[in-house]
């Protein structure tokens, strides 16, 4: 990945590039030291939803471009919650650039390796490992628990519980990386949804030996 | 003094524009030339708002415009310019370095009142 990232940096006016994951946060730059990766973190997050924007518009969309002063950043989504963006001199050739990212799109596609699960996945450990406090979490694993989350969230909701549910899951996602450390922010952003103390309380109940199973294996 | 119509009259004028469109930037519509302009005005709040989180978090001074690049070629640019929002689309087979010089041009006699023209919204 980190290969990728330095041939687009090789393109004149190309000051350097990030992969960024609407998952697990950014993973591999090459810019220079002055953008801090908290920064660049946070740059990504907000470069997803432009694209995400985007692509509501025009399903056409190839890339987004952000013609400032002195930069110019412009973003391609490679695959679902997966996003390069690189910073440029405003003389940037953006033909270039432009094909560049069509190779290294394909050179994604073709690959046939979800990099972002590739990466993600803790080497060390087995995959069905449950993940301990703040590491992230498998797909099969995040499926799971969101499954349970869910069903419970019925009991306090209702019918429309499955449909906020996954809307705020989503918006989870695009916050930062799944992890099980991050969990309080998607129950928090679920009682702001369900809005009444006493339920709140009680979908607490419900989830909390849930979240301990997964929390502890 | 120009309205905002005459302002929007003005950049539909300029070669390689297709159509555009002014927003407040609440979402507010002042005045278009193109189709579904509910969606552009949408965009164009969205995209405004994140393009200057962008400018903070990076470092940046100042948003000149955003760029929504398009397999078809009818490029969709953005362009804050104080508490407005201008939307244009590209024609698909446009110089768009000229075009986004021309629009750019317009916008800063707007902005530094060297011309008559000032977007008041009436």
């Amino acid at each position: 990945m980190k290969q990728m990232i330095d041939e687009l940096k090789s393109i004149p006016g190309v000051v350097g590039a990030c992969i960024y994951s609407a998952r697990t946060g950014l993973k591999v730059n090459n810019l220079p030291g002055i953008f801090k990766p908290d920064r660049l973190t946070a740059v990504g997050k907000n470069l997803a939803k432009l694209c995400s924007a985007g692509r509501m518009s025009f399903d056409d969309l190839t890339d987004v471009s952000l013609h400032y002063d002195e930069s110019v950043v412009v973003a391609r989504e490679l695959q679902k919650n997966l996003l390069v963006f690189v910073v440029c001199d405003p003389s940037f050739n953006q033909n270039l650039l432009t094909m560049s990212f069509n190779l290294l799109q394909e050179e994604v596609q073709e690959s046939g390796v979800a990099l972002d699960e590739f990466e993600t996945q803790p080497k060390s450990q087995p995959a069905e490992a449950a993940p301990a406090d703040g590491q992230v979490l498998s797909e099969e694993q995040l499926i799971g628990l969101f499954n349970e989350m869910k069903d419970l969230l019925g009991k306090v909701l209702g019918p429309m519980a499955g449909f906020i549910f996954d809307e705020m899951v989503e918006v989870w996602e695009q916050q930062g990386a799944a992890d099980i450390g991050r969990i309080e922010g998607l129950i928090q952003l679920l009682n702001e949804e369900i809005a009444d103390p006493e339920k709140i309380k009680h979908y607490r109940k419900l989830i909390t030996p849930e979240l301990k199973k997964y929390q502890k294996g | 003094m120009a309205t905002a119509k005459e302002f929007i009259d003005h950049v539909a004028r300029v070669d390689g524009v297709a159509g555009c469109l002014l927003v407040r930037n609440d979402g507010i519509l002042l005045g278009q030339t193109v189709d579904d302009p509910e969606m552009y005005s949408t965009l164009l709040v969205i995209s405004a708002n994140l393009a200057a989180e962008v400018m903070e978090k990076a470092g940046f001074s100042y948003c000149r415009h955003i760029g929504f690049n398009r397999q078809a070629k009818s490029h969709f640019y953005v362009f804050p310019i104080d508490k407005y929002l201008l939307g244009v689309v590209q024609s698909s087979d446009c110089h768009a370095s000229e075009m986004l010089e021309s629009v750019h041009r317009l916008i800063s006699r707007v902005s530094t009142n060297r011309s008559t023209v000032s977007i008041d919204g009436s």
